[in-house]
């Protein structure tokens, strides 16, 4: 592939505008940005709008908008998984989060570990909840990586070596740069510009594509039959049934858990915007279920025969079917804005996701365990060098480790992350759980779903539950965080007796 | 706030009770998992799972806005209580 220049160019300026948006933004309802909660949290003070451009940006990443129909067009019906698990996501948003908003705001909490250190009184418990954030969110700041190296590559600037790289590592600069002056209100202004472009690019794509390819019905009848919908299960087995629908439910449950997700959450102005934002993101599920037929249409367009996208497709896999259906449909300076739609797509994820893991970083580790009465200046400074390292972190690992352990580690990070669920839903909602046996859940869940991986062999998520003879194949974070919350629940009343409360536990609890 | 909390909270919560119905929409995999009837070309399993996103956001839409009438008229509910969001003990 030959750099194509009109494309590249549309390309670069969007960049550099969005760049210009991260920048001004730090004069944006402007505050002290040396306090913690003003750098990391946009001060609490996002509307109902602003939330919304933020938490779609913040969910909806490059790395879905490119994995998410390569997964369609590779496997079929089962990568339309996404669509059943985006409309689960907002009655647990509308049910869950606005409580844990008021007492964070009440309570001045940051994190959600440090929601846990208060409600519990737990430093063990806060630890290891901060830690699988950390862990979690890292390979995902990677994955939005991955994103914008299939654009970047798509675009025919050169591949491999270090001027390979160049572009993103000069990418990743600028995003740390402006990350680091104006924290969350960056990423929060420049959603607004990121999702009227996919908004553009998307509306353009289901229309112009279809017309070219001869309609709706001409797309579904050139994919192969076996893909255009889930295999009958037979036998002793539900089969692909389960792995659907546990692959959606696990994913919905884990989603608000993950660190960037409580960042733009806990950054609302009040527990209304969440809940009024609990309907309106639905939009967004519209568009990913319209950007996962993407795939079918790559099929249709016959990319993956044509010679042109051959390189493309040996490099990047599955993921280049998308740039590559957007280069065969649109003119080259559509072309340049879809593609810049999608890394300014991973630059609003990888900012809010950097953010989150500097406000874990400083405050449930740095703070509580080396400088407990540090100030608040030194607080904020501290988590943005933090955010900075976090992002070098994540360039070296893209650069440096193959791009399937970045997935493999991110499929993991899905597990480790839902098993916080315990912990954060049980003390939002009962006045009596405790601390000891939450810690053992988590364990227990954790080491279970890393297990039911392993014999996967950490690529695939789905684990052959059998019971009764029968076989369940399912999501791997669902059954241990069943296994989870059990061992919770069970032994909860047994470690009161054994250790009677004193008195602090319930510092944070439910009585308002 | 024991006694008088309990009830005034079920009174104000109610309308939580239809959120389980964007779950009860996916869950039975066989029902959609099917090619006819489809929709100008589109097989039913695509568009009645696009489909089932809208309804999802019309019930959560419904919620919202019964639960801030019921807010509204229920005694001593105070918007304070509405922003804390607190369901209670009913999950």
């Amino acid at each position: 592939m030959s750099l194509d220049v009109t494309a590249a160019s549309v390309f670069v300026a969007l960049f550099l505008f969005v760049t210009w948006v991260g920048f001004i933004a730090a004069r944006w309802r402007k505050a002290d940005l040396n306090l913690l909660h003003e750098w990391g949290l946009g001060g609490r003070r996002f509307g109902t709008v602003v939330t919304w451009f933020l938490l779609g940006g913040d969910l909806y990443t490059a790395y879905t908008f490119i994995a998410v129909p390569a997964l369609v067009y590779g496997v079929g019906a089962m990568g339309f998984f996404a669509v059943p698990y985006t409309i689960m996501i907002y009655p647990i948003l509308f049910l869950v989060f606005p409580r844990l908003w008021a007492i964070a705001r009440e309570r001045g909490h940051v994190t959600a570990a440090d929601y846990i250190r208060d409600r519990f009184d737990s430093r063990l418990l806060a630890l290891a909840v901060a830690l699988t954030g950390l862990l979690a969110t890292m390979p995902y700041i990677a994955l939005q990586l991955v994103g914008m190296e299939v654009v970047i590559g798509a675009l025919g600037f050169p591949a491999g070596g270090f001027t390979g790289h160049l572009p993103l590592i000069i990418a990743f600069i600028i995003l740390a740069a402006f990350t680091y002056t104006s924290g969350l209100r960056a990423p929060a202004l420049i959603a607004v510009v990121k999702d009227l472009l996919i908004f553009i690019t998307i509306f353009a794509a289901i229309v112009i594509i279809p017309a070219k390819l001869g309609g709706y019905g001409a797309i579904f009848a050139s994919v192969p039959k076996e893909k255009l919908l889930l295999a009958s299960p037979s036998g002793d087995t539900l089969g692909s049934y389960s792995a659907f629908f546990t692959l959606a439910l696990g994913s919905a449950m884990a989603l608000f858990l993950y660190p960037h997700s409580m960042t733009g959450i806990l950054s609302a102005s009040s527990g209304k915007v969440i809940r009024r934002n609990a309907a309106a993101l639905s939009a967004y599920s519209f568009v990913l279920g319209l950007i996962a037929l993407l795939g079918y249409m790559a099929i249709a367009a016959g990319v993956g025969q044509n010679p042109i996208y051959a390189a493309g497709f040996e490099q990047f896999g599955a993921n280049f079917a998308v740039p590559a259906l957007f280069l065969d449909m649109f003119p080259s300076w559509f072309v340049g804005v879809a593609f810049a739609a999608i890394a300014i797509g991973a630059l609003v994820p990888a900012a809010i996701m950097s953010i989150a893991c500097a406000n874990l970083f400083t405050r449930n580790l740095y703070k509580e365990y080396w400088r407990p009465d540090c100030t608040d200046a030194e607080e904020a400074r501290m988590a943005k060098i933090v955010s900075l390292v976090v992002k070098v972190g994540a360039v070296l690992f893209i650069l440096a480790i193959p791009q399937a352990y970045a997935i493999q580690l991110q499929l993991l990070g899905g597990i480790w992350i839902i098993q916080l669920l315990p912990p954060i839903l049980l003390g939002l909602f009962t006045r009596s759980v405790n601390a000891h046996a939450l810690l053992l859940g988590w364990a227990v869940g954790t080491a279970l779903g890393t297990y039911m991986a392993a014999t996967r062999g950490f690529v695939s998520s789905i684990y052959p539950l059998e019971i009764l003879g029968v076989t369940l194949p399912g999501y791997a974070a669902l059954y241990s965080v069943i296994v989870n919350f059990l061992v919770a629940a069970a032994l909860s009343p047994v470690f009161d007796r054994l250790w009677p409360r004193t008195g602090a536990l319930d510092r944070a609890s439910n009585r308002r | 706030m024991a006694g008088e909390g309990k009830k005034s909270r079920f009174l104000r919560h109610w309308p939580r009770f239809l959120l389980i119905i964007p779950f009860l929409l996916v869950v039975y995999v066989p029902f959609y998992n099917r090619i006819e009837p489809t929709l100008g070309g589109i097989p039913f399993f695509y568009w009645y799972q696009l489909a089932a996103i809208l309804l999802g956001a019309a019930v959560v839409v419904v919620v919202y806005l019964l639960e801030t009438r019921v807010t509204r008229t229920t005694e001593g509910a105070t918007e304070e209580i509405d922003s804390s969001g607190t369901p209670g003990d009913i999950l």
